[in-house]
């Protein structure tokens, strides 16, 4: 693969991943840790790719995975058995509230379901994925991720919920110094 | 089918609508179209799905992360190209490259806006980033920036379409314009950053000045009527702070 086409993907996908990556992260900078390694293994592995039409599938199945991998280092994966059912249904008001919330208030309450619904919510979300893509890209499946897109949907409603009543939202910042004019 | 199970199979419809053919959606779309309460749930469920479609394609990936992947890439590439000899050598300058991209990346967690978020892109920006490309009207701005003594320039002295049209070097953080001007004072170089304040940063900056110090260098944060403004600098929060 020529560094044109190189970069011609990584223009392509880099933005997408980043997305799926900080709502499985929970934190950029592990997001970015997370795109950069997806692509050092496209680097060093995946430019063989003989259909290149399957590449996008391939950066987010390998992403993934290595999330898991991190995930299985950290053992604190939770399993499905474990996991509460999904709450709420939609209103007029849900679509409301999202239309309120900035992107970052979306992403955080996203990023406060559970892990197994997380997943194939972003791709749904944010790529566009059809439940099939969803099912290959996670490898699990259909009927799996129609269960966990119905109940991740429903926690995140629940979430946003929480994540519009009012909290501290400023960040302590040391050496606070005086008012300035402006 | 119950209206239960036409839920549960419609949760996977996208919001697009490109799964109208698909041929499992066939009968809950059917029922959907015959039920009047399933009707309004569907269309409540695919405008949420597109507003929150819409607000995640916002999150915007930081600045630096595609140099650092396209760097990473670049010397596996070479990696790749060397005779068995250097393979050495060169997965020592991978190794490296890769460490240093993603240590890169290794600033501690923070919020992806407010007050925090805009000190560390700031900071990010100014250590791996190219720097120049300032436009004409910049030059007042810049000269009363190197002014000794001079104070910070408020809403008044920044024109920011004008900076931004005439060719600022511009960023974007969360989707939203940032400009960066660079200036020198007291034999130290300084970046300020300008966006207004309806964008990431919002409410969560305080008037005055908070400082934030990383590996790389440090910044303040400020705000005023009309614009969130950072300044970031290898020399410290102490030169920093004698600017304010």
């Amino acid at each position: 693969m020529t560094n044109e086409a190189f970069t011609q993907l990584v223009d392509a996908h880099y933005a997408p991943l980043y997305r799926f990556a900080l709502s499985l992260a929970r934190n950029g900078s592990d997001a970015g840790d997370l795109v950069q390694q997806t692509f050092y293994i496209w680097a060093t592995k995946g430019h063989g790719l003989r259909e290149l039409s399957k590449a996008k599938s391939w950066l987010f199945t390998t992403l993934y995975r290595e999330f898991l991998r991190g995930r299985r280092r950290d053992s604190r994966s939770s399993s499905l058995e474990d996991l509460p059912p999904g709450e709420k249904e939609p209103a007029a008001e849900d679509v409301e509230r999202v239309s309120r919330i900035d992107a970052a208030l979306v992403m955080s309450a996203l990023q406060t379901v559970d892990e197994a619904f997380r997943a194939p919510l972003t791709l749904f979300y944010i790529e566009d994925m059809s439940y099939q893509e969803i099912a290959d890209t996670l490898d699990v499946p259909i009927g799996t991720v129609m269960s966990r897109l119905s109940r991740g949907k429903a926690q995140l409603r629940t979430a946003f919920e929480r994540a519009e009543s009012p909290g501290p939202k400023v960040f302590p910042f040391p050496g606070e110094k005086g008012a300035r004019a402006s | 089918m119950t209206i239960d199970e036409a839920k549960f199979i419609l949760s996977a419809y996208r919001p697009n609508g490109s799964d109208a053919g698909v041929p499992a959606f066939g009968d809950a779309l059917r029922m959907a179209a015959s039920d009047p309460s399933l009707s309004a749930w569907f269309a409540q469920s695919r405008a949420h799905d597109a507003a929150v479609a819409g607000k995640l394609r916002q999150i915007a990936p930081p600045a630096g992360l595609r140099e650092a992947i396209l760097a990473g890439a670049h010397v596996s590439d070479s990696q790749r190209s060397h005779g068995p000899g250097l393979a050495w050598l060169a997965g020592l300058a991978a190794a490296a490259a890769l460490a240093f991209v993603l240590f890169s990346m290794k600033a501690p967690a923070r919020p992806e806006t407010g007050a925090a978020a805009f000190a560390s892109f700031a900071i990010n920006d100014m250590a791996y980033e190219k720097h120049g490309g300032r436009g004409e009207p910049a030059s007042a701005l810049v000269a009363q920036l190197e002014t000794k003594g001079a104070r910070m320039p408020g809403a008044e002295q920044i024109d920011f379409e004008k900076l931004r049209d005439t060719g600022c070097r511009t960023l974007n953080l969360a989707g939203h314009d940032v400009i960066e001007v660079c200036f020198s004072r007291d034999g130290a170089t300084f970046h300020l950053y300008v966006t207004r304040r309806d964008g990431p940063v919002g409410d969560s900056v305080a008037r005055g000045p908070s400082f934030i110090t990383e590996a790389a260098g440090a910044a303040a944060v400020w705000s005023d009527s009309r614009f969130d403004y950072a300044i970031a600098s290898a020399a410290g929060a102490e030169a920093i702070r004698r600017l304010l």
